[in-house]
């Protein structure tokens, strides 16, 4: 303190500071670990929310992002996603999922057809559920085989007996013995076995590794309908979107005399809805970890207020020697800013610890911390420090030196 | 030391150092205040996903065709092998136990009466639909008693639908066409509201044998039966099961009854609610490192006071109860203010956002104050302990 000008250089300030943090032990712990949990809390909190949203992403990502799914029927009702609109008197027939390719905006074109149906090999019995589709309906959904092949390319209305199988129904019905060539019975026909899936997660609510796929035709016949239940649209190009959508309901319409009777959703928009979703749950549950940082705030402020009182004779003291009001609050501010981000710097490495444990436990789940966590903790940390550091660092620069002398 | 000393003495301790306490209490309140905000929103939706539920009633069994192993829709649902027919729906209904049961058919067509037209949601049922989902009639009669293969084409409208297609005149009597083939209007149904996203107002209710012709499909998507009230559901369910195997050869359908998935939302919706407590108690848990601080700061500052307390006979219990009372008294006030805080964010979020439902259980309440109480003896435990434990001689030297 050799310089009386007033002019303090802020290494001082921060040494003095350190002092000062570094006397009361016990104290300086205390604040950290307040600080520590609010800031541990928001980054684990937000990584946990950008891992669910990256994994439900991930998940309809796998769908491939420029494929509109058409579905039978129109809800009048906007907004929302109409999930199962039921029957409809007026089918979609398998003729209008293939019209649909005429458009030079199609890159290819998968019907869907989906029952329930019991599958047994010998005298072992599964109720699965059965999809019947065409060979394009492999590079849509990214479907990768582990061993044999997709359904074959080739007229879509020959109801070949030929199936594909999901990983899990094949360890169910045919344990470790070799599938593929195998013949096998849905309801009341038989199908040969040509492929099984590799293993892949649940996709879209639909367990894929416990379905069986046949060729459309033959889920037609073997259900007895005419209606496609979805049809899957690979369109060329994620632009030629909008473009393809009008194309499709002009094709339908042309079919359908006259009438627009089907409802087309494309990726992008359930992705956007769920990205939004996502993040406002992000953003609320931060929010409510970040209470806990305003709760160490208004601690940081009550023990710098102690601490101005307890060091009433120190900063009468440096009054005395010529230390202006201003020096005098900039060094309790500094002590208090120096606090929460030592609190703040313990619970970024206690967070990212505990999202590293968490990734080792749990790998299927994709955790992360977005960058703008840490940062937004700091800053907050930052924020409140100054805040909350105002009040006291200002009493401590009211202090009357004559008097705060004569206290000691 | 006599009771009133020991409360003069405590209170003294708390507003001697007004500022102190006050921040203090803060801490605390603000924590009380996030659980009980958080707990009610939480309460709030857990009771209005259990009303949109039991809003059929609780005596309720759901059969739909297939069987799936993972959960959401089983594929039975729109296809299957194996239909679950109206003869399957018939022979249900005529179990002793079954009070009323209803088939359903739902699909989507185009229905047009008077000029308008209008795509809605169309449900294939039966008379009993009213007294199974809890329905009432606004006007009119539901479907008749009709034989459900030969139904004669009567309809009955759901009150937005009546509201869209006949305005302010009256429909009853009227001719609707849906899906090609004509029904007359019977009836109207009261507003009903959504379940799950399908609008049941925005609907036509037709006899299920005509649904499937319109439909042009043999099996039911789903069969309702209430039963008795004095029958468990799990008896009747097994009737059902065995009744259905007989018919079909082998368990090719899914059984729900209400019981089951009301205590399955029950224990989601708990853990959900306990989940979002449990982020505000983040916030208590830093109130609580506040209350120790600033106990263990009193106890460094009054050592004299306590080593003059102990040289005049004070026990060591005496002293400890004395800090841990000063604890206790800071959490309580600050749970105070918090319970305060949290009800009236509840009651604004309640006026800004009408559509969010909160619910503040008394129990909670309670709860909060005490967790508040015991997070103030926790934290003062050790700072008052610390204290307890002074020798009194070294304590006076202090001064």
């Amino acid at each position: 303190m050799s310089t009386a000008t007033g002019r303090l250089p802020l290494v001082e300030a921060l040494r003095f500071a350190f002092r000062a943090v570094a006397a009361a032990r016990l104290r300086t712990a205390m604040m950290t670990l307040a600080m520590a949990i609010g800031v541990a809390a928001v980054v684990l909190l937000t990584a946990l929310g950008e891992g669910a949203r990256n994994y439900v992403l991930g998940e309809f990502a796998s769908l491939g992002s420029n494929v509109l799914t058409v579905m039978p029927g129109r809800a009048e009702t906007t907004g929302g996603i109409p999930l199962l609109l039921g029957i409809t008197p007026r089918d979609l027939t398998l003729d209008d999922a293939l019209a649909l390719r005429r458009s030079s905006l199609v890159a290819a074109v998968a019907p869907i057809v989906i029952g329930g149906a019991p599958v047994a090999f010998g005298a072992r019995s599964r109720e699965v559920n059965v999809i019947g589709s065409t060979a394009e309906l492999g590079p849509i959904r990214h479907l990768e085989l582990e061993r044999g092949r997709f359904l074959p390319a080739g007229d879509p209305f020959a109801a070949s007996a030929v199936c594909v199988i999901g990983s899990r129904l094949r360890d169910e019905l045919f344990g470790h013995t070799q599938a593929l060539g195998e013949v096998l019975r849905i309801g009341d026909r038989r199908f040969r076995v040509i492929g099984v899936l590799a293993p892949k997660g649940q996709s879209m609510g639909l367990d894929m590794s416990d379905v069986i796929i046949i060729p459309v035709a033959a889920a037609q016949a073997l259900f007895d309908t005419r209606s496609m239940f979805r049809v899957l649209v690979e369109v060329r190009g994620r632009e030629a979107l909008p473009a393809a959508k009008r194309r499709i309901e002009a094709i339908i319409t042309a079919r359908h005399e006259g009438e627009n009777d089907v409802t087309l959703i494309s990726l992008d928009a359930i992705l956007a809805t769920f990205d939004r979703i996502f993040t406002a749950l992000t953003l609320t549950v931060a929010g409510i970890a970040g209470i806990s940082l305003i709760v160490a705030g208004i601690l940081i402020m009550n023990v710098m207020l102690v601490a101005v009182s307890q060091r009433t004779a120190e900063i009468g003291l440096l009054k005395a020697l010529g230390a202006p009001s201003h020096l005098i609050a900039r060094l309790f501010l500094v002590e208090a800013v120096l606090l929460s981000l030592f609190g703040c710097a313990v619970g970024i490495v206690v967070g990212y610890g505990g999202i590293f444990v968490l990734g080792q436990l749990f790998p299927r789940f994709p955790l992360s911390a977005p960058a703008w966590a840490a940062f937004a903790g700091i800053a907050v940390a930052l924020l409140s420090g100054l805040i909350f550091g105002v009040l006291p660092a200002r009493r401590a620069a009211r202090l009357d030196p004559v008097q705060a002398l004569a206290k000691h | 030391m006599q009771t009133a000393d020991y409360i003069r003495l405590t209170l003294n301790a708390v507003f001697g150092q007004r500022m102190r306490s006050l921040l203090t209490a803060l801490g605390i309140a603000v924590g009380i205040a996030a659980v009980v905000l958080l707990t009610s929103i939480g309460e709030g939706v857990h009771r209005f996903m259990i009303h949109e539920f039991t809003q059929f009633g609780t005596h309720l069994i759901a059969i739909n065709p297939g069987r799936t192993t993972t959960h959401g829709v089983p594929g039975g649902v729109i296809a299957n092998v194996r239909p679950m027919t109206l003869g399957d729906a018939e022979a249900i209904g005529r179990l002793p136990q079954v009070d009323a049961m209803v088939p359903v058919v739902q699909g989507n067509a185009l229905a047009a009466a008077d000029g308008r037209t209008r795509r809605t949601t169309v449900f294939g049922t039966g008379p009993a639909l009213p007294a199974v989902w809890q329905a009432r009639i606004a006007s009119g009669r539901f479907l008749p008693h009709d034989d459900a293969r030969s139904a004669r084409a009567f309809a009955v409208l759901g009150a937005r639908l009546r509201n869209e297609l006949f305005g302010d005149a009256n429909p009853l009597g009227q001719r609707i066409r849906v899906g090609g083939e004509t029904f007359r209007i019977i009836g109207v149904l009261a507003p009903k509201g959504q379940i799950l996203g399908i609008d049941l107002d925005d609907a036509i209710y037709i006899p299920a044998g005509r649904a499937l012709a319109l439909f042009n499909r043999d099996s039911l998507m789903e069969i309702d039966v209430t039963y008795r009230a004095g029958t468990s559901s799990g008896t009747l369910a097994r009737r059902i099961t065995a009744l259905l195997k007989q018919r079909h050869g082998r368990e090719d359908f899914t059984l729900t009854t209400q019981e089951d998935m009301l205590a399955t939302l029950n224990n989601i919706l708990g853990v959900v609610t306990l989940a979002v407590g449990a982020l505000g108690g983040i916030s208590l848990l830093v109130g609580a490192v506040g209350i120790f601080t600033i106990m263990t700061i009193a106890v460094n500052e009054r050592t004299a006071e306590i080593g003059l307390l102990r040289a005049i006979g004070a026990r060591r219990s005496q002293v400890l109860s004395l800090f841990l009372g000063e604890a206790v008294l800071l959490s309580t006030l600050g749970g105070l203010a918090g319970l305060a805080i949290g009800l009236g964010g509840a009651w604004l979020l309640h006026l800004l956002l009408p559509a969010l439902p909160v619910h503040t259980p008394w129990a909670y309440l309670f709860g909060a104050e005490l967790s508040a109480a015991l997070i103030g003896l926790l934290a003062g435990g050790l700072p008052a302990r610390h204290a307890a434990r002074l020798d009194p001689l070294t304590a006076l030297r202090e001064e």
